[in-house]
């Protein structure tokens, strides 16, 4: 096996011939907090969406744990253990939180092709296990008060809660969470750094898009910088922040105001 | 907190199986043919609600596989001699299997595109009948003199019988539908429904459950079309052509998308209602449409929606 989690080969990927991601590398270890960072349209999602099976980039490799997974359908790359959360937040609307973060033990479930018809012993056993397990998630997120509520009722800040609780359910390897904190207020992104360094003591490798800088740099190990589909600079948060090419690349978009 | 779920609803569904299981006591035997039919057309609307309101797969040719079920109990009745409870399990499998064979192909088409792909297989499907294939499907008048069920030398022939039969039908699809919807398998399929991208990054394989969805929706349909074949006697390509699909599948909007009493109340408003009202005439199909234009302007979800949240009780204890 490799030493690496999830390395990126010199991937491509192109719309319509136009570069969204141009021969991008790099290389994720287990159990780190790795941090892509870079203005608005830079081809940080695309490069989620490559990982994730939901674009097949054109050039290049993504391993994980050695293995090219380039081209697996999303749900198979979900069952190795890649689990995400989204940008633009995905939840099942109009379904119960319960619901919503019960999809994520979907690949944990053992129920068989005839459950769906008949009950067994077997998927009662297997239907409560997973029930507890949502139980377990929605205390650790403080979501309990909202089992029965519909998803889409709730909050910008509590629908986050439930996307990443969804995302765990599936007891990932590696978690992806694409601008976690876009939305929050300050106390809620304070709690979301929290949470994210007790998801990282479970074991779980995270690779996260953020803009706000702040939380960025405290958080993640390594950072990634991505400008125009290419890598500009890479490294420890420290050296990410005085990189001139960085800081050029960012003149003019000024973060701690837009966020 | 009491184990026994006496609530509203189960009382209500309790009361309504009650009054369905005793109509026959009170009814003519003109009512009680209604009755029947109305007890077969809910199982196929159910039907069509695992595929149109589950999965939400735009399908409209589901007459099709409600009338695979029947010509096969015809067929195999008429032809080969088959006594009808021989015919139940191919009635299932025929209509099962040929969904996944033509599904299979167009499963991965979006919304409308697959609606015009559905249609066209239930226009082949009339054509095949009407042109006879193979000498055994009748052509346009279809098959006739189905035999009545014979359980250890009984005749089950009186439409009492057809009646409870049909019943029975509808409580074994109920069951199965109940268990569906608390089982991985619906989960998944609401959850292709509501949003696929995200189901799909939750490792649900889209493919894997829309093909279920068909393949225990044609099996249940076909069901019916066998006690449909049974009820009647007979078998024509009429009952089974696209104005067949596009009531089932209007049954299941107008009723509420997968909602177990919205899609029965769907079903008797369109098929009962009219019914009803024959004696006004041509007029009620005025009415008729105007009401299903209504419903989907004031209740674009059905008029009794589905209602999520059915979770365990232990996890329902912090709710407020």
């Amino acid at each position: 096996m490799s030493e690496y989690l999830l390395e990126v080969k010199n991937v491509s990927k192109f719309f319509y011939g136009l570069k969204a991601i141009d021969a991008l590398s790099m290389k994720v270890k287990k159990g780190q907090i790795y941090g892509i960072i870079g203005p608005n349209g830079a081809g940080k999602t695309t490069l989620f969406n490559c990982i994730t099976g939901i674009y097949t980039p054109e050039e290049g490799q993504i391993l994980w744990m050695g293995k090219e997974i380039k081209g697996t359908a999303p749900h198979k790359i979900a069952e190795l253990g890649i689990l995400r959360t989204f940008q633009t937040i995905r939840l099942f609307s109009e379904m119960s939180v319960a619901e919503n973060i019960m999809s994520g033990r979907h690949i944990k479930s053992k129920q068989k092709w005839y459950n769906g018809i008949i009950h067994t012993p077997a998927y009662y056993k297997d239907e409560r296990e997973n029930w507890e397990k949502v139980g377990e998630l929605m205390e650790f997120f403080k979501l309990s008060q909202y089992a029965t509520t519909p998803a889409g009722d709730l909050s910008y800040g509590v629908q986050r809660k439930i996307e990443m609780a969804r995302a765990l359910a599936a007891e990932p390897e590696l978690l992806i969470l694409d601008e976690p904190a876009a939305g929050l207020n300050e106390n809620e992104t304070l709690e979301l750094a929290h949470t994210i360094k007790e998801i990282q003591k479970m074991g779980v490798t995270i690779m996260m898009i953020e803009h706000d800088m702040e939380m960025v740099m405290s958080l993640t190990e390594y950072i990634t910088v991505i400008n125009f589909g290419a890598k500009i600079s890479e490294g420890v948060p420290a050296f990410v922040q005085d990189d001139p090419i960085v800081i050029e690349a960012y003149i003019g978009i000024d973060d701690e105001d837009e966020s | 907190m009491s184990n026994i779920n006496f609530n509203k609803n189960s009382v209500m569904a309790i009361g309504v199986l009650l009054v369905m299981g005793i109509f026959p006591l009170f009814v003519d035997s003109a009512w009680l043919a209604i009755g029947t039919t109305f007890l077969v057309f809910a199982v196929v609307a159910f039907s069509q609600d695992i595929i149109l309101g589950r999965a939400g797969v735009f399908h409209m040719g589901h007459a099709m596989f409600f009338g695979l079920g029947a010509y096969t109990t015809a067929v195999l009745n008429v032809h080969f001699g088959w006594p009808i409870l021989a015919t139940w399990a191919p009635a299932v499998l025929v209509p099962l299997v040929v969904a996944l064979l033509l599904a299979g192909p167009i499963i991965h088409l979006r919304g409308d595109y697959l609606l015009v792909a559905t249609i066209g297989f239930n226009i082949i499907f009339i054509q095949v009948l009407q042109n006879n294939i193979f000498g055994i499907t009748g052509g346009p008048n279809g098959i006739f003199g189905i035999d009545v069920v014979r359980v250890f030398g009984v005749e089950l022939f009186e439409q009492t019988h057809m009646y409870y039969m049909a019943f029975i039908l509808l409580g074994i699809t109920l069951f199965i539908m109940k268990n569906l919807d608390q089982s991985k398998f619906g989960r998944a399929m609401f959850y292709i429904n509501k949003d696929d991208v995200a189901a799909q990054s939750m490792g649900i394989s889209i493919r894997y459950y829309k093909l279920y969805a068909f393949a225990l929706g044609a099996g249940i349909a076909g069901a019916a079309g066998s006690m449909f074949a049974v009820q009647y006697s007979a078998v024509s390509p009429e009952a089974f052509d696209v104005i067949s699909s596009i009531m089932f599948f209007t049954i299941v909007l107008v009723g509420g998308s997968a909602s177990l009493p919205g899609v029965l109340l769907g079903t008797f408003v369109m098929f009962v209602l009219p019914e009803v009202f024959r004696e006004f005439e041509t007029a009620r199909y005025l009415v008729f449409g105007l009401a299903m234009i209504l419903t989907m302007i004031l209740r674009p979800r059905g008029i009794w929606p589905v209602k999520f949240g059915n979770i365990p009780a232990f996890l329902k204890k912090d709710v407020k």
